[in-house]
This record gives structure tokens, C-alpha cells and sequence, in this order.
């Protein structure tokens, strides 16, 4: 079920009102296991088993390890857990992929092997409710959480709706406390829910889908060399788009979720003013980031184990990250050229030192446009069907194309002008401030209107409802 | 504050409502792939089955169809698409051995991809992976498309409207054409029907007439590809749609089914264009030898050919009435019923 679908609208209302009329905090919960199950099983009903399993083998798993005696056993368990969910991952998502790069190998050593497809239907959001889960584990392993008792509240942190299939990536450790007493209702939180849900809809619905979508999808699938510009409008075009589309959910899970009385955390803090890479993954992705630097980064060593190591460190982090996100090389190459650029940046830190000169605003502006152009250029890459076509799109963007072809309409690169410049405007201004405080500054006629005019433009779009991009990991 | 804001937006749409009422737009169904997949999940067994591009949806009307044929037709035809994957979904679903009215014009049904063939692709693709969810979403939108006029996915969404912008292109940018804005009904069987505005000679008559010219266009070769490797290639493709039609023909018949390919009316500049892109004895007669299918051409027919559409390309509502009664025998003695 798409958030921006009338499904979803008849859904949420239901359950919103079913949910504030039940007194018991038991048979509210009951509701919202009950309606995440329907709200996954929309998509394909079979696969609401599996993600059933994969909870229920967690918190039978997250109950033996902290049952078991001794550092060994535990450890046991819990690579049990990682393996049972990496299992999961790797044949839904990768199994094909992993085929597919063998019989490349084989080939390699002269061995024609011929390896079968397999049909394989990719279950809607397996990536980020195996992260919910297996969060889980690993945080009892660490001794951060103690396992819950109860397999419904688990089941419900896992599959809560909100943040089911797209993120935020909630960890079991910051969902279930606040299972263990019912959130009481006030009205501010929920309007401010329903505020967050109109932005993010707004931003998915018009800003990514209608006014840069088309753009970046005609540049990626053309078949011939681009000139320069058109080939920056359309890398321009997918890195508003992208982030627009992801942000947008991001921030109707947190409003879905404030609607019903639960705290999500942030996923996007105005990436796009990041002054520097480190900055920028402050930023993006933030649930995704402090996972895989807290289960990842962190035991590898971090930034304590020397240079060299370090750098190893940041490139594996990052190669695995870019993997997360798709069962292809292009996601690698992805990962690796931001652990690229966070170890270029690590060393120019360790090489140049704090400077007073890098504090002064011309600078911050510089480098923020560096890193932007730099995030760009990476975003060829995770949006190209393949090496191909991200050469293409490249060697056009750097001149390589000097006769090649013009496809854009001067609407679409006005729309995608005027756009990304009021989103970085946007980000640059709000950088140091949260999307609540912004809002409180701002004259209450200012909050009515921009809230009128977006929840205008979405019902303009009518219909037209595109998946989310990171549905597909 | 909330109030205000619900206020306004109910405000605004009403006047945006209104708006559209007073020029013309009336409450009626998009139809998305979701109507198509609906549709295409009625074909039963031994179904009568249209299939084909905009020219069946709006000629052919399904009451007089069923008076003259016996059966109550399923309405499969996509506008602006290629027939064949339609075609070959049928011939290849083992269930189905009834009767396709098959709609040709050579110049989408030729096509060796792009646009043409993607609309009929999406289209399979939705009937084949629908959810749950979107066929909850389709059959709430529904409800509201039949209440709500400015519901109009083809011409009323923030997208199309700035689309109207009359913003020049750079002279040597490939910009896609344009499409038609609206200008037909869609009810839950997929009857279109032509708009009396349209029906009626003026300014939106003879904007659709100058879009189809440049959409029945070929698009020049691109420019990344060499001429002497596009021609062949082309050549092949089109060859091999011939040979894939008649596969796809003769598995149909082992089953026991039926087929009619037709050639609905059109008129003007644009039938000049389409005879001059596609000559009958290279396309049409072709085909009808290759796949020995019975075909009925307007031209051929006095009665048939007496009809002018309105902007070159489909009937009015009115005429397809009749068009149908007329076109009835033909399909009768073409379908030995």
C-alpha cells in the first residue's frame, strides 16, 4: 500500500479512528499488528508470512542470547540471527546477482556454466525490516536493550506500518519502550502529524513525480550521447528527485506515526547544505548511517585503528552500503566512490587541521557546493541501468558530448532549475535547525497558506501514484 | 489552523470544480491501466474480445455489437498503443478460445517499440502484478472519477497544465509531441465515446487534428544510430512482427478461436499521411496473407466508408452507433457466424 494512494487514505483514517476509540492499550496494539500485516500483506499476502518468521526467529534468538551463559554461546546465537536474516536478504535480493557474477568467474577459468534464473519476486522492504530486526539481536548481544517478553510488542516494532517498507530504519531499542505505555492523545501532535504527512506527500507527489521525475527518467533512458547541459539537468534532476521521493516518505512515516501517538526519528537533516561527505551522511539516510556505523563501523575499529586502517574501514563500510541498496555493481560503485570521497576527506582533515579561514561563509558555501557536485556525480551511478550508460551520462556531463543530442524541453529545465534552487536555498537555510523549530518561527497565516497550497498541489496530481524508489531495496 | 487549511483546500477545489465544469470537462473514468486490468480479468473463455488501438474504443459501440453478434463484448483496445503484445497475451492464454476483433493501423501496429508498444507492455504488466492495494485504490477512484469532473489524469493534472505553458524549446531539442487533452467519455466497460465539443467543428476539433499529424509521424532516426544499420533494422523488426503475428494468429485457431482484423475509418490529412506512410498493399494486404485472417476495410465498403470523423481519427458517439449496426454483417460473414 503506497502512501500516496486512496487505499492508504481509507486505510489510515480507519485505523486512526479505530485506534483512538479503543481504551484498552492492549487491543490498540492489537490493532496496529493487525493493520501492518494488512497494510504489507496489500502488496503480496504470502510474504507477510515470511516477514512473520523472520520476526519471530528474532525474538526467540533475542531471548537465547540473553539466556545464554558466556561470551562464546552468546555469540553463537547471535550469529545465528545474522545469518538467518543475511540468509533471507541474500536469496530474495541477491540470489541472481550472485549467479549471475559466478557464471561470470567460471567463464573467467573457461568453465561455460549456464546457472538458472531464478524467478525470484523481491519482497517489498526486506531490506529495511531485516535492519528492524536485526537490530534487535545485535542490541541485546551489545547489552544495550534487554529482549521484551512480549512477541506481540516485537512483531509490532518490526512491522509497526508507518516504517515498514521504506524506513526510517527504527531500531527495536528506540521502538519498544514506548510500547510499554499508551501515548496519550494530544491534538498539537497529531495536526503536526498530519502537517509532516501533507509535506511528505507534497514532496513525493508533486516535487519528486511531477516536476523532476520525468526529466531525470528521459536523460537516464536515452540512448545516444547528451549534450552538457541536458546532462546535468537530468543528474540534477534525479538528485532533487531522489531525495524528494525518500525524504517525502521518510516524513509521512514520522507524521503517520505522530498521528498514532509514536516518536520516529529524523532520516534527513537538509543533506544538501552537508559541508563535506561526513557532514552529508550526517544528513542522508541518517537511520541507515548510525547502522552501519554502529553495528559496522564501530566494531571494525572506526577511526581509532590508524589511517590506513580507518580508510579500509570507511571503503568496506560504504562498498556494503552501496550494496544494500541494489543487487548490482552500479550500487557498488556507488558505495565505494563516497567511501572514496569520506577518505579524501578524512585525510585533507588529518593533512590541512582546523583552519580559522574554513569557518569563513564563503567557504562553507564552496565547499557545500563541492560536496554537492561531488554527490552528483555519485548519483550517476546509483541511478544508471548500468556502467554504460553512467559512462554516457558522464562523458557528456564533462564536455565528451560537445555534438551530442538536446532532448529536454525548456519547461522541464526551468522546473528543474527553479526547484533545486529553492531546495538548496531551503537546506542552506534550515541547516542548522530542525523542520519544528523552522515552522514555530514562521507567522501562523505563513504555516496556513504553504500547508493550503501543498495539500492543493497533491489533490492537482491527482492519481498519479509512482512507487517509491527505495521501495525496490 | 487546521481548520483554515481544510477550509481553503475545500474552497479551492470547489472553485477549481466549477471552473472546469463551465469549459467544458464533465465527470467521467480515466482510463488507467487499472480500468484496462479490470477489463481484461472479465475475458472469459469463449469471450468476443476487441482489441487494438483508440479507433475500436470509440467506433465500436457494445450494445450493438451484442445485439448483432450474440455476445457482449470485452473492451481491450488501448489508445495509443501497438495491438500486438494484447494480441499475443490472448493467443498465448491457454484458457482463451474465443473471438478477437483485432484493429489495425499499420503504422502503430508496426512499431517496433517505443511508446507504442510500452503502453500495451504497462498495461500486461499491471493485469499480471495488480495488488491488493491498487485494485482497492482503482475501485475508490472510480467512485470519485464519476463524481468529480477535474479528475482528469490525460489533461487536468499539475503536469499537463504546465505543459500548456507556451514555453519555447531550443531549436535543435528532441521534444516528445504532444498528446490530445481530453475529449471523450470512459465508462466501466471501456466505451469511449467522442465529446459533442469535439463532435462539433472548432478551435479543440482542429487542435486534435494538427496534434495527430506530428504523433502519426515517424520520429526521425536517432542521431547515435547509423542510417544504413536503423533502416535494416527496422526492416527486421517489422519483418518479424509479421511473422510473430501470424504465430500468434495460428495458435488462437489451434485452440478453436476466431479472428477479424479491421480497418476503422479516418479521414483528412491524416489519412493521406497513413497512406502514404503505410500503403495498403505493403501493410494490410500483407498481413491478411501472411496470417490468412479474414479483414474488413472501411474503404471497401460503401456503407462503412460514408462516415467522417470529426477530427480524422474516431468517430463521433452518435455515428458509432450506426458505424457498429453497419459493421455487424461484415464481421458476421468475415467470423462464419
Amino acid at each position: 500500500m503506497l502512501f500516496n494512494s486512496l487505499t492508504f487514505v481509507v486505510f489510515f483514517a480507519v485505523v486512526v479512528t479505530a485506534y483512538w476509540s479503543m481504551r484498552s492499550w492492549t487491543a490498540r496494539k492489537n490493532l496496529l499488528v493487525t493493520a501492518s500485516y494488512v497494510f504489507y500483506g496489500a502488496w503480496n499476502p504470502p510474504f507477510a508470512a515470511l516477514l512473520f518468521f523472520t520476526t519471530a526467529m528474532d525474538f526467540w534468538l533475542g531471548a537465547r542470547i540473553a539466556k545464554a551463559r558466556g561470551r562464546h554461546s552468546r555469540r553463537v546465537w547471535l550469529v545465528a540471527s545474522v545469518a538467518m536474516n543475511l540468509s533471507m536478504l541474500g536469496f530474495f535480493k541477491y540470489g541472481n546477482f550472485l549467479l549471475e557474477n559466478f557464471k561470470w568467474l567460471m567463464a573467467q577459468i573457461g568453465v561455460a556454466y549456464q546457472p538458472p534464473h531464478l524467478d525470484i519476486l523481491l519482497p517489498v522492504g526486506i531490506s529495511f525490516y531485516t535492519f528492524h530486526s536485526l537490530s534487535y539481536t545485535l542490541d541485546v548481544y551489545r547489552g544495550v536493550m534487554s529482549p521484551t517478553k512480549s512477541l506481540r510488542d516485537f512483531v509490532l516494532a518490526v512491522s509497526f506500518f508507518p516504517q515498514l517498507v521504506a524506513g526510517p530504519i527504527v531500531r527495536a531499542g528506540d521502538f519498544l519502550p514506548q510500547l510499554l505505555a499508551p501515548p496519550k492523545p494530544q491534538t498539537g501532535r497529531f495536526l503536526w502529524g498530519l502537517a509532516l504527512m501533507t509535506l511528505g506527500l507534497f514532496e513525493k507527489v508533486v516535487l519528486a513525480d511531477t516536476l523532476l521525475a520525468g526529466s531525470a527518467d528521459r536523460v537516464f533512458g536515452y540512448g545516444g550521447p547528451l549534450i552538457a547541459l541536458d546532462s546535468w539537468m537530468g543528474v540534477i534532476a534525479f538528485a532533487g528527485q531522489i531525495f524528494f521521493d525518500f525524504a517525502g516518505y521518510s516524513t509521512c512515516a514520522i507524521g503517520a506515526a505522530l498521528c498514532l501517538g509514536f516518536h520516529l526519528k529524523d532520516n534527513f537533516r537538509f543533506p544538501y547544505a552537508a559541508i563535506g561527505f561526513s557532514d552529508f551522511w550526517r544528513r542522508w539516510h541518517i537511520s541507515l548511517s548510525t547502522f552501519l556505523r554502529d553495528y559496522l563501523y564501530f566494531p571494525l575499529g572506526g577511526n581509532r585503528v590508524g589511517w590506513a586502517r580507518a580508510a579500509i574501514n570507511l571503503v568496506i563500510v560504504m562498498f556494503l552500503g552501496g550494496l544494500w541498496h541494489g543487487a548490482a555493481w552500479t550500487f557498488v560503485v556507488w558505495g565505494l566512490l563516497h567511501g572514496f570521497y569520506l577518505v579524501i576527506e578524512h585525510t585533507l582533515r588529518a593533512l590541512i587541521g582546523e583552519k580559522a579561514w574554513a569557518d569563513a561563509f564563503a567557504v562553507k558555501i564552496l565547499l557545500g557546493l563541492v560536496t554537492y557536485a561531488a554527490v552528483c556525480v555519485a548519483w550517476v551511478f546509483f541511478r544508471a541501468s548500468d556502467f554504460t550508460v553512467a559512462t554516457r551520462i558522464l562523458r557528456g556531463m564533462f564536455g565528451g558530448h560537445a555534438h551530442g543530442d538536446a532532448i529536454l524541453a525548456t519547461r522541464e529545465m526551468l522546473q528543474i532549475g527553479i526547484v533545486t534552487f529553492f531546495m538548496i536555498l531551503a537546506h542552506w537555510s534550515l541547516r542548522e535547525i530542525s523542520l519544528e523549530q523552522a515552522v514555530e518561527r514562521l507567522p501562523r497565516w505563513v504555516v496556513t497558506a504553504v500547508w493550503a497550497v501543498m495539500a492543493c498541489a497533491i489533490i492537482l496530481n491527482q492519481g498519479n501514484s509512482n512507487a517509491f524508489i527505495y521501495f525496490q531495496f | 489552523m487546521t481548520v483554515i487549511v481544510v477550509l481553503i483546500v475545500m474552497a479551492a477545489a470547489g472553485a477549481w470544480e466549477l471552473y472546469v465544469r463551465s469549459i467544458g470537462y464533465a465527470p467521467t473514468l480515466n482510463d488507467t491501466e487499472d480500468l484496462w486490468t479490470q477489463t481484461r480479468r472479465a475475458v472469459q473463455p469463449e469471450s468476443l474480445v476487441i482489441v487494438g488501438d483508440s479507433r475500436p474504443l470509440f467506433d465500436l459501440d457494445l450494445d450493438e455489437l451484442e445485439k448483432g453478434l450474440g455476445k457482449r463484448p470485452v473492451q481491450l483496445a488501448l489508445p495509443g498503443s501497438c495491438a500486438y503484445p494484447v494480441l499475443a497475451d490472448l493467443a498465448n492464454d491457454e484458457r482463451f478460445h474465443g473471438t478477437i476483433i483485432c484493429s489495425i493501423v499499420p503504422g502503430m501496429f508496426f512499431a517496433p517499440g517505443g511508446p507504442l508498444l510500452e503502453t500495451s507492455e504497462k498495461a500486461l504488466s499491471r493485469y499480471r502484478k495488480q495488488t491488493l492495494a491498487q485494485r482497492a485504490s482503482h475501485h475508490i477512484g472510480m467512485f470519485l472519477e464519476e463524481h468529480v469532473a477535474f479528475l482528469k489524469q490525460e489533461d487536468l493534472t499539475l503536469e499537463r497544465l504546465l505543459m500548456r505553458l507556451p514555453i519555447p524549446n531550443r531549436p535543435n531539442a528532441q521534444v516528445p509531441p504532444t498528446f490530445p487533452p481530453y475529449f471523450q467519455t470512459v465508462d466501466r466497460e471501456r466505451r469511449a465515446r467522442m465529446t459533442e465539443k469535439c463532435a462539433q467543428p472548432g478551435e479543440l476539433q482542429t487542435r486534435i487534428q494538427q496534434i495527430w499529424l506530428p504523433l502519426f509521424t515517424p520520429p526521425p532516426p536517432p542521431s547515435y544510430v547509423p542510417i544504413e544499420v536503423f533502416g535494416p533494422n527496422m526492416g527486421k523488426a517489422v519483418e518479424a512482427r509479421f511473422q510473430d503475428t501470424a504465430k500468434a494468429v495460428d495458435k488462437l485457431r489451434a485452440r478453436g478461436g476466431k479472428i477479424v482484423f479491421v480497418r476503422f475509418p479516418h479521414n483528412g490529412e491524416l489519412k493521406a499521411l497513413e497512406d502514404r506512410l503505410n500503403p495498403r498493399a505493403r501493410d494490410w494486404e500483407r498481413l491478411l496473407n501472411d496470417t490468412k485472417v479474414p479483414g474488413i476495410y472501411y474503404e471497401d465498403h460503401p456503407e462503412l466508408a460514408s462516415f467522417t470523423c470529426p477530427e480524422w481519427s474516431h468517430l463521433s458517439a452518435g455515428d458509432s452507433v450506426e458505424f457498429t449496426k453497419r459493421l455487424v454483417p461484415h464481421l458476421r460473414t468475415a467470423l462464419q457466424l
